[in-house]
């Protein structure tokens, strides 16, 4: 079951390394590639969590226009007034 | 792939035991103990006369390598079918894989006795000529997914290639005592080749030391630095043989040409040490050339050293800098070097596209030659190729014919690949398409691939011959070629016309097509995506990545196959390809040996890429 499992795993490793050509690099730049990949996924991840995160609320089913951008809806608002004067 | 890669956990006694136990199933043995076994199953089974034993026994001890310089990929799925395969050899022994096929050499037309009749294409003859060419070609796209990932991996080879340049420069990279030079290699050129190049380079320029027939025997090497420098291990590899372009099969060190090469180099020596023009001319140079212009039935030929030059060389005498010269995209470099020399102006047209030929035909008259403000060119030539070496296309000869006598412009066919392959006397694509000769100005073709010896030759009218047999720079100043070459193309040239009263020509013509459509349909039911013409013996499989390129030539080295790769700069860098050249000289078996362990490794490998539907019934050969 082990064994299954690790040869599993380190056949789709395989694949993965041939389809980003880490496969034909040297150990160190194969490493080098994975801590930059690693960097970014974290700086998304962060990023996800300290900016996206806080507007994830706001996309709810009741939440209308003026909730997520306030100055489109007063823009919108303004030029109502306009056409009504008219 | 060992000697390169630790990651993949291949210990060389596994790879060992691996290759040993394949090798029981298959024939195909690395060591020298079940050497001893299979050659006492041959000696005792097979029945052979005297002289054939000797030759069996000499191929056998010749096969001594020890250890494999290269490592299998072991994967789950290859472990297991590996092994499920060596069970089926096991019960049956009429199917193997068999280094005894070696021994039929320069004539593998036994196989072709039993079942005489050539199976035709399914839309052979049910389409208009123009229509049933488009059905036969196939140029598949790349999935998305995989031409995206492509471009990121070869991203990730630049990065890569940066930082390492970056921290370590080589020594061969900063010129010493140059300063105030400009630099005299091109940078991004070295750059590609010690980065890109390098990583994979135990692929390419591999050594053999044996004749490249139906099997050759690699020189095994190993690299320590990751493809800065090689060491020779001292061992060989047997292999079949799937790179050279030995079509029909005359590259061989034994038989009729062989032995007729050797008479004419003991009573003609191996020079002239002269050119054609001065005391270099000899009658079989002219018989030669007679010969030829029979061969492909035209007025006269011109025959050269050495098939690049011919192009290269050449084209500048027939085109000059007011001509314009309508190429094709997938044009040889030979063509290029020819046409830059030439100084013509070059425009080019889409692969194989008559429409877009068409149209850079009519600009072309229409608008004539910008730099002397539109002045009519002094000649149009259109250039294209028979079989097109990296995609494995054929041209669309009769309707380049037809727009070259709307458009009153020149046709220069080069039959590199085509000549003795194609057609059913082997003259090439004008004997393919029933297409009269006469009708193409210029033919070109080499002798270095069908007729397994050395040269070029231009064939034509005789006006033309003779223009250039006092204007070729290749006629004038090269060496003449050398008797027994001479001899080779003789002999190979009349025993493909059947003048030397045998069958055999005919049969090994017949033998390549039936190998091409086979192998061919086999690959496509596979799954996975070859590029060209049904019909072209050259035939390219789409790996699109550079390790799948590395990875598949490795791992069909350890099967014992030998195939050839091709990258970025002979392909575009999305497109790499592992190129199959067949030969009349493989059999049924060796085909079917090399397609099974294709099939296998492109399940491990993931190189079924083709989403067209696959043919469900076994394909009859």
């Amino acid at each position: 079951m082990l064994d299954n499992l690790i040869e599993f795993a380190n056949y789709w490793w395989f694949r993965y390394l041939m389809v980003t050509e880490l496969y034909m690099v040297e150990k160190w730049e194969r490493v080098t590639i994975h801590v930059i990949f690693m960097v970014l996924f974290c700086v998304f991840g962060y990023f996800n969590y300290s900016v996206l995160l806080s507007f994830a609320g706001l996309f709810g089913p009741k939440s209308g226009i003026a909730d997520i951008l306030p100055t489109a809806a007063a823009a919108a608002q303004v030029a109502g007034q306009g056409v009504k004067v008219i | 792939m060992g000697n390169l890669d630790t990651d993949a956990g291949v210990t060389f006694e596994q790879s060992y035991a691996t290759t040993n136990g394949n090798g029981i199933g298959n024939g195909k043995l690395p060591n020298g103990q079940s050497n001893a076994s299979n050659s006492n199953f041959l000696l005792d089974n097979t029945i052979v006369d005297e002289q054939q034993r000797e030759a069996l026994v000499q191929i056998l001890n010749q096969r001594k390598f020890s250890a494999p310089a290269y490592t299998e990929i072991r994967t789950r799925r290859s472990a297991a079918k590996a092994a499920a395969q060596a069970m089926k050899f096991k019960n049956a022994n009429a199917s193997n894989y068999h280094p005894a096929k070696n021994l039929q050499i320069n004539g593998q037309v036994h196989a072709l006795k039993e079942k005489p009749d050539f199976k035709p294409s399914q839309v052979e003859g049910k389409l208009s000529p123009e229509k049933e060419h488009y059905a036969k070609t196939s140029f598949e796209e790349v999935p998305l997914h995989t031409a995206c990932l492509t471009y990121l991996g070869f991203y990730l080879l630049m990065i890569l290639g940066y930082i390492n340049q970056l921290l370590f420069v080589p020594k061969v990279a900063s010129e010493k005592g140059r300063e105030g030079y400009v630099t005299l290699y091109d940078a991004f050129e070295s750059f590609y080749s010690r980065y890109v190049y390098r990583r994979i380079k135990d692929c390419w320029n591999r050594p053999i030391c044996s004749v490249p027939g139906d099997e050759l025997t690699l020189k095994d090497r190993v690299t320590d630095d990751y493809g800065w420098s090689f060491k020779f291990t001292g061992t060989q590899t047997r292999c079949l043989n799937l790179g050279s372009y030995n079509y029909l099969g005359f590259a061989a060190a034994t038989g009729r040409c062989a032995d007729e090469s050797e008479d004419r180099a003991r009573t003609a020596g191996l020079a002239y040490c002269s050119s054609r023009c001065e005391l270099g001319n000899t009658e079989q140079h002219e018989e030669l050339e007679k010969l030829t212009a029979r061969y492909f039935g035209v007025e006269d030929a011109i025959v050269f050293g050495m098939g690049f030059a011919t192009n290269a060389l050449n084209l500048p005498s027939l085109l000059g800098p007011n001509c314009l010269v309508v190429s094709d995209e997938k044009n040889h470099a030979s063509i290029i070097l020819g046409l830059r020399l030439s100084g013509a102006t070059i425009k080019v047209f889409k692969h194989n596209s008559m429409k877009d030929l068409e149209r850079v035909l009519r600009e072309g008259v229409c608008y004539g030659n910008p730099k002397k403000g539109g002045l009519p060119w002094s000649k149009i030539m259109i250039i294209v190729e028979g079989i097109f070496s990296m995609e494995g296309s054929i041209v669309r000869l009769p309707e380049v014919i037809a727009l070259k006598k709307k458009y009153k412009a020149y046709l220069y066919l080069d039959e590199a690949h085509s000549v003795g392959a194609m057609g059913s006397n082997g003259r090439g694509i004008a004997d393919y398409f029933k297409v009269d000769p006469k009708e193409v100005d210029i033919l070109m073709g080499t002798f270095t691939k069908s007729f397994g010896s050395a040269g070029g030759y231009l064939a034509g009218s005789k006006k033309l011959i003779d223009f250039l047999r006092t204007n070729s720079h290749a006629h004038c100043y090269a060496g003449s070629i050398s008797p027994p070459v001479v001899q080779q193309i003789v002999t190979s040239m009349k025993t493909i016309m059947g003048e030397d009263g045998t069958e055999t020509g005919r049969n090994k013509i017949m033998q390549l097509a039936r190998n091409t459509r086979y192998f061919r349909k086999r690959l496509a039911q596979i799954g996975v995506i070859t590029y060209g013409h049904e019909d072209s013996p050259v035939v390219p499989m789409l790996v699109y990545l550079f390790s799948k390129i590395g990875a598949v030539v490795r791992t069909l080295t350890t099967r014992h196959i030998a195939v050839v790769g091709a990258g970025f700069p002979a392909t575009p860098i999305m497109e790499g390809r592992i190129r199959f050249c067949l030969s009349a000289a493989h059999t049924k078996e060796q085909l079917d040996y090399a397609l099974e362990v294709i099939d296998e490794i492109s399940d491990d490998l993931g190189l079924k890429y083709s989403r067209k539907p696959r043919d469900p019934n076994p394909i009859e050969y």
